[in-house]
């Protein structure tokens, strides 16, 4: 399980995160949802070490999170907005690059992971294709492929569906689904209604910096009257 | 009148003078090719003295003439007790040139990529080294493949400044031969060719590359 206690964070005087707290298991997908401007996307930054928190306790299973050095034991992974592929790079390398030089697999071996996962997300004819030259749906199934090649226990998903033709959004939920059904945390921000109304998860919603509701969609399916703002979504 | 017998029996001291000219611009490509390169990824360190230093370095070697330098290097230095011969001295002095403004080519490019490349190399666990090494070095060298080749061909040019020193270059060579027969037009008809063949092939080297690159991506 992942906690989060007390998350603050302060941009130019101005409070982006208030004692943001929060707690989700192995196998389930958190969905932050909020209004721009909310700190979905800073938690989300702050978790994979691309911000520091003010203040705030992370563990993991128990065990203290050192965010400073996450990055490097490959804990947490990030599948950004806009893909952020290394762009003078061919799909396949995208996925090994990171494998040999940060996780130090052998080139055969971060080959071999390669192959698995762009066969997985349909992407193995375009092994040998610079990244420039795929689509956007490609482009995120290879940001996801990129992500899980390290094997990350929490992957996170900033706005996956904001950079896509809307008709992919059963694909990306699909491909998110399948994420915490092999036991990991998935923690994802959206706007996406569509996106929302496919996914089986704990919602999250942030408003000025921390959280004012949370709680399983189906119970705020359920029970509007417990959980009003949530509801509205769903309305 | 172009006195052809002239240039032909002339052709032997241009050609050695054309090979010290390569060698020149060769070292100096090297020089200022690496040493700039690493210049100009250090200069976009968060370090204020690092970029002090570097930007230092920029102003001095981009605000005096190329001709000074190479007088200094040649002149000055052994007066601390650096002897350099006149070839080392041009070609180190045209290559530390060169890496002045290279370094500022290679920081364009490091400063048009887009900062999400740096965030999710980052994110995978890449060092800060790792990512200059392997994601914005590469990427940040194709962006300014143009302006380096403009560079290069502006070494071959001036290579020619190693005369001052008594480097038997190109130029030097056909000064010599001038001197000896009056005949201006011939010789430096002959010499402009020869660089124009230089930089020439040179352009074209470069265009190939650039379109390999660009095919590539």
């Amino acid at each position: 399980m992942l906690k989060v206690k007390n998350l603050s964070k302060t941009i130019q005087k101005k409070s982006i995160l208030k004692n943001l707290s929060f707690e989700i298991d192995h196998g389930s997908i958190g969905i932050f949802l909020g209004g721009s401007g909310a700190g979905k996307s800073t938690l989300l930054r702050i978790l994979n070490n691309l911000d520091t928190a003010d203040s705030g306790a992370f563990t993991l299973d128990g065990v203290t999170l050192n965010l400073a050095s996450i990055n490097s034991t490959h804990t947490i992974g990030m599948v950004f907005q806009h893909f952020n592929l290394f762009e003078h790079l061919t799909s396949e390398e995208n996925i090994t690059l990171p494998l040999i030089k940060c996780k130090g697999v052998s080139k055969g071996e971060a080959e071999m992971i390669a192959h698995g996962l762009l066969e997985r997300y349909s992407l193995l004819d375009k092994a040998k294709i610079n990244v420039s030259n795929l689509s956007g749906g490609q482009k995120q199934r290879l940001a996801i492929a990129r992500t899980l090649a390290l094997d990350p226990k929490i992957i996170c998903l900033d706005e996956p569906t904001s950079a896509l033709d809307p008709r992919l959004t059963n694909q990306v939920a699909k491909f998110i689904t399948e994420l915490s059904e092999e036991n990991r945390i998935v923690l994802l921000t959206t706007h996406d209604m569509k996106l929302l109304e496919q996914l089986n998860g704990q919602l999250f919603l942030i408003e000025e910096g921390t959280i004012v509701e949370s709680g399983q969609k189906s119970d705020c399916i359920s029970n509007p009257s417990t959980y009003p703002k949530l509801a509205s979504y769903f309305m | 009148m172009i006195d052809f017998t002239l240039i032909w029996d002339s052709l032997p001291s241009l050609m050695h003078g054309t090979s010290i000219s390569v060698q020149i611009t060769l070292i100096a490509m090297v020089i200022g090719l690496s040493f700039g390169s690493i210049l100009g990824l250090a200069e976009t360190s968060k370090s204020r003295s690092v970029r002090f230093i570097i930007g230092t370095y920029v102003t001095l070697f981009r605000g005096t003439p190329m001709l000074i330098q190479i007088l200094f290097v040649y002149y000055v230095l052994p007066q601390f007790g650096v002897m350099i011969a006149p070839f080392w001295a041009a070609s180190l002095a045209i290559g530390l040139n060169s890496c002045a403004y290279i370094s500022q080519i290679i920081r364009s490019g490091v400063n048009a990529i887009p900062k999400g490349q740096l965030e999710a190399a980052h994110t995978l666990g890449f060092s800060s080294i790792q990512t200059m090494r392997y994601i914005i070095f590469p990427q940040a060298f194709r962006i300014s493949l143009p302006s380096l080749g403009n560079e290069m061909i502006t070494l071959v040019k001036d290579s020619s400044l190693a005369s001052i020193i008594g480097v038997m270059e190109l130029s030097k060579e056909a000064s010599i031969i001038r001197s000896r027969t009056y005949d201006a037009f011939s010789v430096l008809l002959a010499v402009s060719l020869i660089y124009l063949v230089m930089t020439g092939i040179l352009s074209f080297c470069i265009k190939k590359y650039e379109g390999k690159v660009r095919k590539h991506a």
